[in-house]
């Protein structure tokens, strides 16, 4: 019994000091600079062989052309992907360290930094390319991948440019009531996030009023995707949608799609960021990735996706290029992420009370 | 005989057993002549290790707080507290009985009708609504109920025709309702309820029939004062069965009352875990808790119920052959009857999956969709290198698990019911995993892989693992049955002549045994890539299988893919049921 114990704490041991050790490389490896990083990195992720991505982009429109283009550049590289929303990305992500079976290296999303990093399972990085981003699209913990503008969007069948809403105050008509569609459960897009818009917009007090109108709606708490709910709205099952990604509604629409996304005053926006997990299994693999995705280059696949990149330097793609704030003389309202994630608890709490009936 | 009709009815005899429920098997603690052995102690070990730590982590969970890592934190009650003190738990509990209580009438209602003009009456084509159920059967629930939202949704044909014919200009059906969830899972279990009750009606004796046509009775009377009572115990058990089935339903209570608002204790035990962040394990924990109970108090009613069933007994020892009725002209009513029924329940969802998966996105049935038709969703799945392991993914679940269950099942249930020593133990472990609803299970395998100290989570392997134990209690049914039908005086030959127990086993009980087996392993085979509540929490990103891969697709937004890799997905697993099946009458397997 006794020398199966010991036989326990060796182990334990062992596997603690291996920890610390592969803990030790990670870091120096992602705050590496100097002319062999791009070299080192190479030989590292050759020997790792692939890559592993969680990411809430949408897989057709975005994940498989980056995929495409990035194992174009590294044929060395195998990378697998995962698709989820932010809430399951971060879920899957601590089940899989508390479990020590750690499969992801990156994950992407919006609002998936936070909760990371106060779980304290995310890796301190800096990436070179980085320089080319704005300043607030740079932390020690995440970088930016790409900005998302959020707003509803309408069945160009159902709803004519006459009928649309013009501004948020518009929402409350009760033409409207029964027929407006959100997705429930997600952190970026959909209702907890445009509770905490309204609330950071008109205040507080001002805000809560707003939404206890808006309540009277009854909105459809839809458990999918907010690109789901755009699908909903092409389906026609619904007229309106709120809080969705704009640049959704107008891919599907360049196919064909009744779909057409609504501009009101302010817009509101967010970037989504990347983080390298402490327990990164292929840390070399998983910082060329970092490195691809910020650079003009994958800045350029995720512009050819129709997502707006976080490189200023990207010009965005023409077709959707009429969401970005600016273009439409319309205000942006933009929502860190440590803003979205100090505002959850208390936007949960208001969207449980309001717009969950029972 | 046509040789479809030959194959319709081995399966339809083969098909009662195999929907029986497995019962919660009563203790056999007396002991013959044998000794405990070290393989009766091996299996308890082996049983003991799948069966009691998901148990104990699954309670464990729900008294603990989750640390902001994940692991457990304090002991707590708040879990249970905040469960009894909102009205979320009456709220859920009432629309699950609701929900299984119109699902099962809703199956019996069509698949008695169907049973009774197949079994009893002369209609035309009636022979090959056995091979539709069968067909039917193979259907992964997630498509079958997103063809149905599609069909039924706000913008499917459903209410285009209703709104044409009322006049109305707004929609007029919501299937985002406990209407619409009642109605999609009804349909899931009418081709069974269907297999079912054609065999009890076949199997009347019909004189008691005759006695009251001769006494005056028309067809009506007849029906309605002997045909009916004579069936009640088979309805009866049928009712409870769907509504067990229907109360610890996942997949259906997640696809459509998820998107209405309707929740059932099932769905808040996912939600809790996959809805909320952080991840509420405790919340997730209190809710199977309940749903634990509540089978457990169900399992109860339906093994008091049953063990009455025996007054009402309809086979006896008399030859007979069931009375057919002929309808005259009607039975071109009866017939169209069935033609309709074949329509909904299979062409319409199947229709509407083929449809869809052709488009590149869907709008609502109309003409331009047909214009747009391509084969592109085709090509993306084809090139997926994740969907093809998902694929092999699955295979190797269903055919892992499969293997395992029989392996552990087959010697303990000759064990159990030669009333070996201590076996009783493996009967009564071996049933354990009844008392779990899918998600439930789920959740606690989850907790279990989550402190394993062997690397387990997101793995194929603990996918496997967690299968074995989930359908141990079929392994179990299915083998014991078959054991009992295999008379002792053989084995007692042998052991005269001197051969050891494991020999007797391997030589003697084994191959008699074998037709049981093969059917019991294709049964969880066929169940274990169908099911989604269990993977849906363990699978990892590696270790994807179809079924969860149908049901993310739905969720992401992904609606032609998921179509068109559904569509595949059903053309290769009717390939499989078909082989398996040939191999299955081939071999002259089926049980009795």
């Amino acid at each position: 019994m006794l020398r199966k114990i010991s036989l326990c704490a060796a182990a334990g041991l062992w596997l603690a000091f291996v920890g610390a050790a592969v803990a030790a490389d990670i870091a120096q490896l992602a705050k590496m600079t100097g002319p062999d990083r791009e070299r080192i990195l190479h030989d590292g992720a050759r020997k790792e062989g692939k890559v592993v991505l969680y990411s809430a982009m949408i897989e057709n429109q975005a994940l498989r052309p980056i995929k495409a283009a990035f194992t174009a550049k590294y044929p060395f590289l195998e990378v697998e992907f995962w698709r989820a929303d932010t809430r399951d990305l971060i879920n899957k992500t601590l089940a899989e360290v508390r479990s020590r079976s750690v499969v992801v290296d990156v994950v992407e999303g919006g609002g998936v930094s936070q909760s990371l990093i106060r779980a304290g399972v995310a890796q301190e990085f800096s990436l070179p390319g980085a320089a080319a981003l704005p300043r607030a699209f740079v932390d020690p913990m995440w970088v930016a991948t790409r900005v998302s503008y959020f707003g509803p969007a309408i069945n160009t069948r159902m709803v004519s440019d006459d009928e649309a809403p013009k501004n948020y105050q518009d929402l409350l008509d009760p033409k409207w009531k029964g027929k407006i569609a959100w997705a429930a459960n997600t952190e970026t897009g959909g209702a907890m996030m445009f509770i905490s818009f309204i609330r950071s917009w008109l205040g507080e007090q001002k805000g809560e009023e707003y939404l206890t109108q808006l309540a009277k709606q009854d909105i459809a708490n839809l458990s999918g995707s907010p690109r789901e709910v755009v699908n909903k709205l092409i389906a026609g099952e619904y007229p309106l949608a709120l809080n969705i990604f704009l640049h959704h509604p107008l891919i599907s629409a360049q196919k064909g799609a009744p779909v057409a996304p609504l501009l009101l005053d302010p817009v509101l926006g967010n970037a989504s960021v990347m983080v390298l997990l402490k327990n990164a299994p292929r840390p070399h693999a998983a910082l060329l990735l970092m490195d691809y995705l910020v650079s003009e280059e994958g800045q350029k696949v995720i512009r050819d996706a129709d997502y707006f990149p976080a490189n200023p330097s990207v010009a965005v793609e023409a077709s959707v290029a009429s969401i970005i704030p600016a273009n439409s003389n319309k205000t942006l309202k933009f929502i860190s992420e440590e803003d979205l994630f100090a505002d959850r608890a208390k936007s949960i709490v208001l969207q449980k009370n309001l717009f969950q009936r029972r | 005989m046509d040789k479809r009709i030959a194959a319709a009815e081995t399966m339809e005899r083969a098909a009662p057993k195999i929907a029986e429920e497995p019962q919660i098997l009563s203790g056999r603690a007396r002991s013959l002549n044998l000794q405990v052995t070290p393989a009766v102690i091996l299996l308890i070990a082996i049983l003991g290790a799948l069966v009691l730590p998901p148990v104990y982590l699954l309670i464990k969970t729900s008294f603990y707080t989750t640390a902001a890592d994940g692991s457990f934190g304090v002991f707590t009650f708040e879990y249970y507290e905040a469960l009894f003190s909102s009205k979320t738990l009456m709220g859920d509990l009432l629309n699950s009985l609701m929900f299984a209580a119109g699902s099962a009438l809703f199956a019996l209602i069509l698949g008695a009708g169907q049973a009774w003009i197949v079994e009893r009456t002369d209609t035309p084509l009636r022979q090959y609504i056995f091979l539709i159920s069968i067909i039917s059967l193979g259907l992964p629930h997630v498509l079958y109920t997103s063809a149905w939202l599609l069909t039924l949704g706000k913008s499917g044909p459903f209410n285009g025709l209703l709104m044409w014919a009322s006049g109305a200009d707004s929609v007029v059906f919501d299937v985002y309702t406990m209407t619409g969830m009642i109605i999609i899972e009804g349909m899931i279990w009418t081709p069974l309820a269907f297999l079912l009750l054609s065999s009890t009606f076949r199997n009347f004796d019909s004189s008691f029939e005759e006695a009251a046509l001769m006494s005056g009775a028309g067809t009506a009377a007849t029906f309605r004062r002997i045909t009916l009572p004579l069936a009640l115990p088979a309805v009866l058990a049928l009712l409870l069965l769907v509504f067990i089935r229907a109360f610890e339903a996942f997949d259906i209570p997640a696809l459509v009352g998820g998107a209405g608002d309707v929740t059932v204790l099932t769905t808040e035990v996912y939600n809790s875990i996959r809805k909320e962040l952080p991840a509420n394990y405790g919340q997730a924990g209190a809710f199977s808790t309940v749903l634990m109970l509540a089978v457990i108090l169900l399992l109860v009613l339906q093994k008091s119920l049953l063990s009455h069933a025996d007054r009402f007994q309809t086979i006896t020892g008399k030859g007979f052959r069931p009375r057919v009725i002929s309808l005259g002209p009607w039975r071109y009513l009866t017939s169209s009857i069935l033609v309709l029924l074949f329509v909904v329940l299979l062409v319409v969802p199947l229709g509407m999956i083929i449809i869809v998966s052709l488009a590149p996105y869907y709008d609502g049935v109309n003409l331009a969709l047909f214009q747009r038709a391509s084969l592109a969703n085709y090509a993306i799945i084809a090139d997926s290198p994740s969907l093809r392991q998902a694929v092999l993914n699955t295979i190797i679940l269903g055919v892992a698990s499969a293997t395992f269950v029989c392996a552990l099942t087959a010697g303990g249930a000759w064990l159990a019911a030669r009333k070996a020593k201590g076996a009783w133990i493996i009967d009564q472990l071996a049933t354990v995993p009844l008392i779990f609803p899918a998600i439930v299970l789920s959740v606690a395998f989850l907790q279990l892989f989550l402190n394993s100290p062997i690397l387990l989570y997101g793995t194929l392997t603990s996918l496997v693992i967690a299968a074995t134990m989930q359908y141990l209690p079929y392994g179990m049914r299915f083998n014991f049955a078959g054991a009992l039908q295999i008379h002792r005086e053989l084995e007692e030959a042998a052991a005269a002549a001197g051969a050891s127990r494991a020999s007797i086993f391997l030589r003697i009980v084994l191959p008699l045994l074998l037709p049981t087996i093969i059917t019991s392993w294709l049964f969880v085979l066929l169940l274990s890539v169908r099911a989604v509540a269990l993977p849906i929490l363990l699978a990892g990103p590696n270790s994807q299988v179809v079924a969860v891969v149908l049901f993310d697709l739905w969720g992401n937004g992904q609606v032609s893919e998921m179509a068109a890799f559904g569509v595949v997905w059903s053309i290769f697993m009717m390939c499989i049921g078909g082989v398996l099946y040939y191999l299955s009458r081939r071999n002259g397997v089926s049980v009795h």
